[in-house]
């Protein structure tokens, strides 16, 4: 491996069982982490799980109440409330820039460059108080990447938006985050900006690192139940001793499905309808198209995929079996065979 | 009705001849309150601001007090600053007693706690991730201060110009203090004051619409000046 390659893949921070307080109550709880650089990691995590808490004491803003940081560099972090100063929008960047120790000099040039690459050199002239929530995000985000840190956080960089702004958002963002000398950590609370940011998750619930991976083999092959519940495994099976998870995407309406349900109810999406469909064994969920059944009509599904687990999805701790997450799942209720109602 | 009618017309004339007393007072009250002002600006915005941004214990309850210390009646600190610069009193050696000095320290003592009140607020007003941000991102307690009080121009204007007013308008104090003595260091106040106590109401009057006069135009220019800080261009009609 050449110097330079190692250098890219080097830890700019390590923390290890780390735990965290907020007054007396342990929000954090004995999480161990690397970053690298050149490596954009999504945290996710429920409300509450102790994201923000835990990148306060990754930066330094807060003390650890037990374990270490090691930081190899200096770390910036983006706070969630994009609160702008009453200047223009280039003023701001460089306001930033003179915080982080930046000279004069360099200053103009730093922050039109990282306002460029979120597309909003436009702005620059603008006064931060006549900017929409989305320019403002821009912004926050734009003084964050202008610092040039080694470790870069942010904070829920998209939360507040409406769909169509954080999508654009999101696509500007994809690109000017990713640098090879810098590792950077995003909080985010929806998965989508998580699949379409990170090369690797990290996911926190009740203040404890439950998962860690790429995003697709932790789609594919949760570690427990409980991270596959978060990660939008909300159908569930009883097969035998073993719990069978699914999502929407692994439940099908087949006329020659081995499985008979019934649906109990119906919510309209813009491009289909969420079906919830009761069996004797469990409760699945899958997105049909229109036409779709309606509620009390009884179906016939296939299930193509999903992850099994050893233990009952109560149990936090579940463990997957040794059976391959997305290996078919075989007939789980059997003797239920009925035709689906036209 | 009638009585008030006859002392405005008789106020007219000593105001417009310009009497020379009358010119010395309003000299010595703009000083007082520029003076006052300003030591209570230097000593407040430093506290006000530690009190808005500073995380360290009681500093609730310093706000707390600084809040109260606005309603503190300025006889009893004329009375207190009086006892502390008797020939007696802790301070007595200095000598300050019945002189200009005693009333611009009297006067700065009643402005501080409106410089520290509001500034403390006005900061504490400020969108706090705004703060935090700059702390993470490295900033400095001056970048810090600068930033806070940039930001919280409005409110820290509206301390200064409470702080004005009173120094200004109080009397209590500085006619314990300052004895009130008749063209030394008498200010508009208190010298409305000395000419009531003698019956002399004209020119009780007369002094009292300077007062009113001078108070409109300096909260005028400062108030223009606060609206400009707050990025509010005043439109004036011109006529083509």
């Amino acid at each position: 491996m050449s110097e330079k390659q190692s250098d890219e893949n080097a830890a700019l921070l390590r923390c290890e069982n780390l735990s965290v307080c907020r007054g007396a109550r342990e929000v954090v709880t004995d999480v161990s982490l690397e970053l690298r650089a050149g490596e954009l990691v999504a945290l996710l995590g429920p409300n509450g799980a102790g994201k923000s808490t835990l990148l306060d004491a990754l930066a330094g803003v807060l003390a650890p109440a037990q374990g270490r940081v090691e930081r190899a560099g200096r770390v910036a972090i983006a706070l969630q409330a994009p609160d702008l100063a009453r200047r223009t929008v280039l003023a701001n960047v460089m306001l930033a820039l003179g915080w982080w120790g930046v000279p004069g000099h360099e200053r103009e040039d730093r922050a039109r460059a990282a306002l460029r690459a979120l597309g909003g050199e436009h702005l620059a002239q603008r006064q931060a108080a006549s900017l929409s929530g989305g320019e403002r995000r821009r912004v926050h985000l734009a003084r964050a990447i202008a610092v040039r840190p080694d470790v870069l956080m942010l904070d829920e960089p998209f939360g507040g938006l409406d769909t169509e702004t954080r999508a654009t958002l999101l696509d500007d963002a994809v690109g000017a985050l990713r640098s090879q000398a810098r590792a950077t950590l995003v909080v985010v609370h929806d998965r989508s900006e998580a699949w379409a940011l990170a090369d690797r998750l990290l996911i926190l619930i009740g203040g404890r690192l439950v998962a860690e991976g790429t995003p697709r083999d932790l789609l594919e092959r949760p570690p427990s139940a409980l991270v596959a519940r978060f990660l939008g495994f909300d159908g569930s099976l009883q097969d035998g001793g073993e719990l069978l998870l699914t999502r929407p995407a692994h439940v099908a309406l087949d006329p020659a499905g081995p499985l008979r349900a019934r649906v109990t109810r119906a919510v309209a999406l813009e491009d289909g309808v969420r079906l919830e469909l009761e069996l004797d064994s469990g409760r699945l969920y899958t997105v049909a198209p229109l036409p779709a059944p309606r509620p009390s009509d009884t179906v016939r599904v296939r299930i193509d995929g999903g992850a099994r687990f050893a233990r009952s999805v109560t149990d936090d701790g579940a463990a997957p079996s040794p059976q391959p997450a997305l290996a078919p799942a075989p007939t789980v209720a059997p003797g239920v065979a009925q035709e689906r109602r036209p | 009705m009638h009585l008030l009618w006859e002392e405005l017309r008789s106020a007219v004339p000593l105001i417009v001849h310009g009497n020379p007393y009358l010119l010395s007072i309003v000299s010595f009250t703009v000083e007082v309150a520029a003076i006052a002002t300003a030591a209570a600006a230097l000593i407040g915005l430093p506290i006000g601001l530690a009190i808005g941004l500073g995380r360290f214990r009681g500093r609730h309850a310093l706000h707390v007090l600084a809040n109260a210390s606005l309603g503190l009646p300025p006889v009893l600190v004329g009375l207190f600053l009086f006892l502390i610069l008797v020939p007696q009193g802790p301070l007595g050696s200095l000598h300050l007693l019945i002189t200009k000095q005693a009333v611009f320290i009297a006067q700065t003592i009643l402005a501080l706690p409106y410089v520290v009140a509001l500034t403390a607020a006005a900061i504490q007003g400020l969108p706090q991730g705004l703060l935090s941000q700059a702390r993470v991102l490295g900033a400095g307690r001056r970048q810090l201060a600068t930033l806070a009080l940039r930001e919280a121009r409005i409110g820290v204007m509206a301390a200064l110009i409470a702080a004005l007013g009173s120094a200004l308008s109080e009397v209590g104090a500085i006619v314990i203090v300052g004895g009130n003595v008749y063209g030394f260091d008498q200010t508009l106040a208190s010298a409305a004051l000395y000419e009531a106590n003698a019956a002399r109401y004209d020119d009780a009057v007369a002094i009292g619409i300077v007062l009113i006069a001078l108070i409109l135009v300096l909260m005028c220019a400062i108030g223009v000046l606060q609206q400009q800080g707050a990025g509010i261009r005043l439109r004036f009609r011109s006529a083509s």
